[in-house]
């Protein structure tokens, strides 16, 4: 910690941990900061899920791009986070969810994602558990899913082979600048960096605020639930219309239902508490998906964090007002195009062209229109 | 009676107590127990269908236990599975109907204990259980385990056990017990606060000596092998902390293992909801930390009974009693005055059973030598099979917590939740993390206990899922 | 030898129940992981891993080793109760 690192990134999540990677093979000095683990929160409790169908339509360029990333993750990350590509079907039920479904499955076909429509009986061809209730279902065929407690592992051997430097079970409470640095705060002194990348979810918001930057940043509590192992029941990932349901059933046989139920949590005390009625109605929905569900236990339920900001857009870019400093999160959906993101950053930092434009996720656009950003002291 | 006063989770002896206690003093009161007939564990009711005439003094304790809770008032939801306790102390279950949930104003947890036992080659052979269970089967199933069965472990519930076995015409092995006369002896004083539970000890006791049973003090079971249809069972000497000595080694032929060692509180409710614990080995674990009164940290939250710390059921008779009086003052329901008349002499009694629970009690706990002696390849997590092993080389990787073990290795990640488990792996993480405190314990989760899912949604059509907004396209 | 006690105990007579097929007796009101034991059927399931044998070893719903499918439900066999005509399958489902 005597010296400086070129870059400190904060927080190792996917996005935090993709971007240090890539900065670290393009050859600087790199140190990745988080006050637990490697991708424990967010990145380690989510479903995992690779999906084109509940990406948002301006993402899927991305998306495509980060979906080819994890299926073929040897050349990147070097080992296997128990990555599966399935197909993916997007349900729908009611003729006002058939009515979405076309929209969304046409935005995105728009954007490059290969999403066709089918009826029900092709539907369950593909799905043969599917309900006989099903409407019409947007079949993408490049879905799929990382096993998210399985990613921390695979970074921090990548990670280490880049030659990064890990600090794990360093908790920031603050940054300064002086003397030309970033100096990041933690129990064990300060960590000085010339440049700086704030990764860290939810709590984005609390360290734009230590760098003067005012960008409120919303934090869902998704629920999660898992069953018990059983027999095959499904082949791929199941989502529906409205976006409120993630299905999909791992080697092991057990059944993961998500799809941003909400539950209670507290970013600063990291408490979380489920929702009962939500965890029943997200059952429900499951269940009335993939019937044979109606079979099983629910053995374990946690809630997880995710980052939104106001435009529900992604957060990549310059750190309006504070030279050398750098954000990326708030992606919805981010599991998917995380690792893309973070070789685009890592890109734009490296002082090369963007493979694809970040100009859309901009942090400046969400600023307060009648603040001023206050500068940080040099 | 979705909002009444007061919820009692458990129909135990505590829990049963605590609703005579919160009846007294008017509280509406809904009491909650998976079981289909209250009783707990102790005074575990036989099956409906059967008539049985057997005389035995738990079985009338139990009814006239039960016989007081259905004339009380109080409304008594059987069969009834809580899957889910909020920190607003909504109670979510499910019942033969489907999901259900109430809202009290006040929460009495008296959820018992669960039965520790350290594992050993061979503990996962069908054939081998409990002992608790084989109390379950002799007693409310009128049913032996085995044509011949060796019964190992400590406590009182091996003469139990082994009595009740000889009783019903069954053989008796051996009983293989990790306790010293010596540390039966030094506890006797202490009993004669239950002279009638000590006479009955002692009768059964007296009974395996006549029928030649052989009891091998300060034994331990090294494995257990599958031999046809039938179980060897290897047993050998062992010191005061469990662990093996040298020495010969016995093989019992039998064809069922009873085994248990000891009981843990079951305090998940009451750690969802953020009440303070404390670790007390000789009380069976982790326990809340409670008031004279039997207040939790949290208000309007109580506990009595086993789940408090391994005290047996006479005490947990008066310490639940306590609880629903002290839930009824609080509530503003009993005056000052009436309430320590009323709670004086449960005070009284409960202090004088609580010496004879905590002799008891001290036979049971945990013993680290036990813990420390697992074989490597013994499984120790039966639900993901995971063994001791492959917890090590989490442990040598630097995990020095329970929370941490879990998500390395899936201990606990299987459908008991860890309570087969829990105690060994925490045992085995202490001995790096220094103490079982710093090795902490496994975050208390939602559901509690696996719901079944057909039964958590019930019966519902699409338009009733309440689907929240949709994501922005 | 009759794993059942029957000094001092009247039970109703016995129904049939169907267990991976075969039929086996039992008293109404007996839970099925006992009646299971009297009819010698230990092994109810396999182990995930290794798929070593396992029966019921709680009988008071904690350890789940007993979990078989009833009449299509995956339960518990010790929380559940003998009736006529039940359907049990043992260690048919993938555990």
């Amino acid at each position: 910690m005597s010296f400086p690192h070129d870059i400190a990134v904060l927080g190792a999540g996917v996005m935090g941990a993709s971007t240090a990677l890539f900065l670290a093979r393009g050859g600087m000095d790199c140190a990745l900061v988080d006050r637990a683990g490697i991708c424990r929160e967010a990145s380690g409790v989510n479903a995992g899920t690779l999906t084109l169908n509940m990406t948002r339509a301006a993402l899927i360029p991305y998306a495509l791009k980060g979906w080819a990333m994890w299926t073929d993750p040897g050349p990147w990350l070097g080992s296997d986070p128990g990555v599966t590509a399935t197909d993916g079907l997007s349900l729908a039920f009611t003729d006002q969810e058939v009515a979405l479904l076309e929209a969304r499955a046409e935005a995105r076909r728009a954007r490059g994602a290969d999403i066709r429509l089918l009826d029900g009986a092709a539907a369950r061809r593909i799905e043969p558990g599917l309900s006989e209730r099903v409407l019409k279902a947007a079949h993408c065929p490049m879905d799929g899913h990382v096993t998210a407690y399985l990613t921390g592992r695979a970074y921090r051997q990548a990670l280490v082979d880049a030659g990064a430097t890990l600090y794990e079970a360093m908790e920031v409470t603050d940054i300064h600048r002086r003397d030309g640095l970033f100096h990041l705060e933690t129990p064990d002194g300060p960590l000085r960096a010339r440049r700086l990348v704030l990764a860290s979810g939810v709590w984005l918001e609390t360290m734009l605020g230590w760098l003067g930057v005012d960008i409120p940043i919303k934090t869902l509590v998704n629920q999660l639930i898992i069953t018990e192992r059983l027999p095959p029941v499904m082949r791929g990932v199941i989502s529906v219309a409205n976006g409120l349901l993630s299905l999909k059933q791992f080697a092991n046989g057990t059944v993961l239902i998500g799809g941003g139920w909400q539950g209670h949590g507290d970013r600063d005390s990291r408490d979380t508490a489920l929702i009962p009625d939500n965890l029943i109605g997200n059952v429900r929905l499951a269940r009335h998906a993939i019937p044979a569900l109606g079979g099983t236990r629910v053995v374990r339920a946690w809630a997880g964090f995710e980052a939104e900001t106001a435009d529900a857009l992604p957060l990549v870019g310059p750190v309006p007002g504070v030279p050398d400093a750098h954000v990326i999160g708030s992606i919805h959906s981010g599991y998917t195009s995380g690792p893309y993101f973070g070789k685009l950053l890592a890109q734009q930092l490296l002082g090369e062209t963007p493979e694809l434009p970040l100009d859309d996720f901009h942090p400046a656009r969400l600023l307060p229109a009648r603040s001023t950003v206050s500068e940080v002291s040099p | 009676m979705t909002e009444p006063d007061l919820l009692i989770l458990g129909a135990g002896p505590a829990g049963i107590c605590a609703a005579l206690a919160a009846r007294e003093a008017g509280l509406e009161t809904v009491v909650v127990d998976a079981n289909p007939a209250p009783g707990g564990q102790v005074y575990r009711a036989a099956p409906a269908s059967f008539r049985i005439h057997d005389h035995n003094p738990d079985r009338r304790n139990g009814e006239r236990l039960r016989t007081a809770l259905a004339g009380s008032g109080a409304v008594v939801a059987s069969g009834h599975t809580v899957w889910s306790v909020g920190r607003d102390l909504r109670v979510d279950a499910v019942g033969p109907d489907g999901p259900v949930h109430w809202r009290p104003r006040a929460l009495v947890v008296a959820a018992g204990t669960s039965e520790r036992v350290v594992p050993f080659p061979g503990w996962t052979l069908p054939g081998v259980m409990g002992l608790a269970a084989a109390t379950i089967l002799l007693k409310s199933q009128a049913m032996l385990p085995g044509r011949r069965t060796v019964v190992a472990g400590c406590g009182p519930l091996l003469a139990a056990v082994a009595h009740g076995i000889l009783k019903a015409g069954g053989e008796v092995a051996a009983v293989v017990d990790l306790a010293s006369r010596r540390d039966w002896a030094v506890r006797l004083p202490a009993l004669a606060a239950r002279p009638g539970d000590l006479a009955r000890g002692l009768g059964w006791r007296l009974r395996t000596t006549l029928a030649r049973v052989p009891w091998r003090y300060r034994h331990g079971v090294r494995r257990a092998m599958r031999e046809g249809d039938a179980l060897t069972v290897e047993i050998g000497p062992v010191d005061g902390d469990g662990a093996p000595l040298d020495g010969p080694t016995t093989t019992l032929r039998a064809d069922a293992l009873v085994v248990g060692h000891g009981l843990t509180p079951a305090t998940e409710v009451l750690r969802l909801l953020g009440a303070r614990h404390e670790y007390r080995r000789e009380a069976g674990g982790w326990v809340p930390v409670l008031d004279a009164d039997q207040r939790t940290s949290v208000a309007g939250l109580y506990a009595a009974g086993d789940g408090c710390g391994v005290m047996g059921a006479a005490a947990a008779q008066q310490a639940g009693w306590l609880a629903g009086f002290t839930a009824a003052r609080d509530l503003g329901r009993l005056a000052p005055d009436r309430y320590r008349l009323w709670t004086a002499p449960h005070r009284h009694r409960l202090a004088r059973m609580r010496r004879a629970g905590r002799a008891m009690a001290g036979l049971l706990a945990l013993r680290p030598g036990q813990v420390a002696a697992i074989p490597a390849d013994t499984v120790v997590c039966r639900c993901e099979e995971i063994t001791r092993t492959e917890i090590e080389a989490a442990l040598a990787c630097g995990v020095r917590d329970v929370n941490t073990l879990k998500s390395w290795t899936r201990c606990g990640m299987g459908p008991c939740q860890g309570r087969m488990c829990g105690e060994t792996v925490a045992a085995l993480v202490a001995t790096r993390a220094g103490s079982r405190e710093r090795a902490g314990i496994w975050t208390a989760r939602v559901p509690l206990r696996p719901v079944d899912l057909a039964a958590l949604t019930g019966e519902y059509e699409y338009a009733d899922i309440g689907i929240p907004e949709a994501a922005p396209l | 030898m009759n794993p059942r006690i029957h000094r001092h105990i009247q039970r109703p007579p016995t129904v049939t129940l169907w267990v991976d097929d075969q039929p086996i007796d039992a008293h109404p009101g007996e839970s099925l992981a006992a009646a299971l034991l009297a009819a010698g059927i230990r092994c109810l399931r396999h182990s995930p891993r290794h798929g070593e044998p396992r029966g019921a070893f709680c009988f008071m719903g904690a350890c789940q080793e007993c979990l078989l499918t009833v009449d299509g439900r995956r339960v518990l066999a010790c929380q559940e109760t003998v009736r006529e005509g039940l359907r049990v399958s043992t260690g048919a489902a993938r555990d």
